[in-house]
C-alpha cells in the first residue's frame, strides 16, 4: 500500500465513528499501523490516530483486542 | 480598565462565529427500545436550550461494546457492555459548550459522551471498494475491458431486436 488511502478516496475529514475504515488501519491486537506501513501521509495519519484515539473512548474499537 | 473592554470583544466573536460541534454519546442499555427515542429526543431538546441549531443526528443504536465500561449510578458500580451510540450534530457558540458539558456532566442517562469540533459537511465517507488494496484490483479491471470485446456484437443482435420491436 503505497498510496494515501484518504486522498485516494477523497476524504477529508476523517471521521470516528466511520469504524469499517479505521479498523483497516489497526493490526489484530488493536494497535494503530505506522503510516510507514500504510502509506498515509504524516498529516492523514495524525487525523487517523486522533480518529481512532475518539472511537476507542466510546467503545466502538478496543485499546486492546484478545 | 481595559481588561473588561477585551473580554466584550471576546464574547463578541464568539457570537459572530458559532461553531460546529458533534457529540457522540452512550445512553445506558437499561432503557428499555421504546424509551430510547424519548432520551434521544430529551438530548436533542438540551441541546437546543443552549442555542444550539442542529444540524444532523442519528437515532441511538444498540451497539456492542468493545470493553466493559463502568459508570457509578445512586452509589452503585455498574458495568456495561452494551449501549445505546447516538450522535448530535450542531451548531454552538463556544461558551455555552462548556455549559452544555457541565450539564451533560450529570446526566444519568449517559455512560460517556465525546463533544468534538468538526464541519458541517457530512463526515461519513460513502462506502468504496477502490483503496487499501487498490493495487490489486486493477488487475481485475484490466480483465473486464478484455471482457467488454464480446459486448458489441451483443449490441448489434440488441438493436436488430430493438429494431423489429420498434417495426412492431
Amino acid at each position: 500500500m503505497k498510496q494515501d488511502y484518504f486522498s485516494a478516496n477523497n476524504i477529508k475529514y476523517i471521521d470516528y465513528k466511520d469504524i469499517e475504515i479505521l479498523k483497516k488501519f489497526l493490526n489484530p491486537s488493536g494497535k494503530i499501523v505506522s503510516h510507514k506501513r500504510t502509506g498515509v501521509t504524516a498529516k492523514n495519519q495524525r487525523a487517523l490516530a486522533g480518529a481512532i484515539k475518539h472511537a476507542r473512548f466510546l467503545g466502538l474499537l478496543p485499546f486492546v483486542a484478545k | 480598565m481595559p481588561e473588561p473592554e477585551i473580554k466584550d470583544e471576546n464574547e463578541n466573536k464568539e457570537e459572530a462565529e458559532p461553531r460546529v460541534y458533534e457529540l457522540g454519546y452512550l445512553l445506558v442499555p437499561t432503557i428499555s427500545e421504546e424509551n430510547v427515542p424519548a432520551s434521544y429526543g430529551n438530548l436533542k431538546e438540551l441541546v437546543a436550550s443552549f442555542s444550539g441549531t442542529l444540524i444532523t443526528d442519528e437515532i441511538p443504536k444498540k451497539v456492542a461494546l468493545a470493553y466493559i465500561m463502568q459508570k457509578t449510578l445512586a452509589n452503585v458500580r455498574n458495568k456495561f457492555n452494551t449501549a445505546y451510540f447516538g450522535w448530535v450534530k450542531f451548531q454552538m457558540n463556544a461558551d455555552k459548550v462548556l455549559e452544555l458539558k457541565k450539564k451533560l456532566d450529570l446526566h444519568p442517562d449517559l455512560i460517556r459522551f465525546l463533544i468534538l469540533k468538526t464541519v458541517k459537511e457530512n463526515t461519513i465517507a460513502a462506502k468504496r471498494f477502490v483503496g487499501r488494496d487498490s493495487a490489486y484490483r486493477k488487475t481485475p479491471s484490466a480483465r473486464k475491458t478484455e471482457g467488454e470485446e464480446a459486448v458489441p456484437i451483443n449490441k448489434e443482435e440488441i438493436d436488430k431486436e430493438i429494431d423489429a420491436m420498434v417495426a412492431v
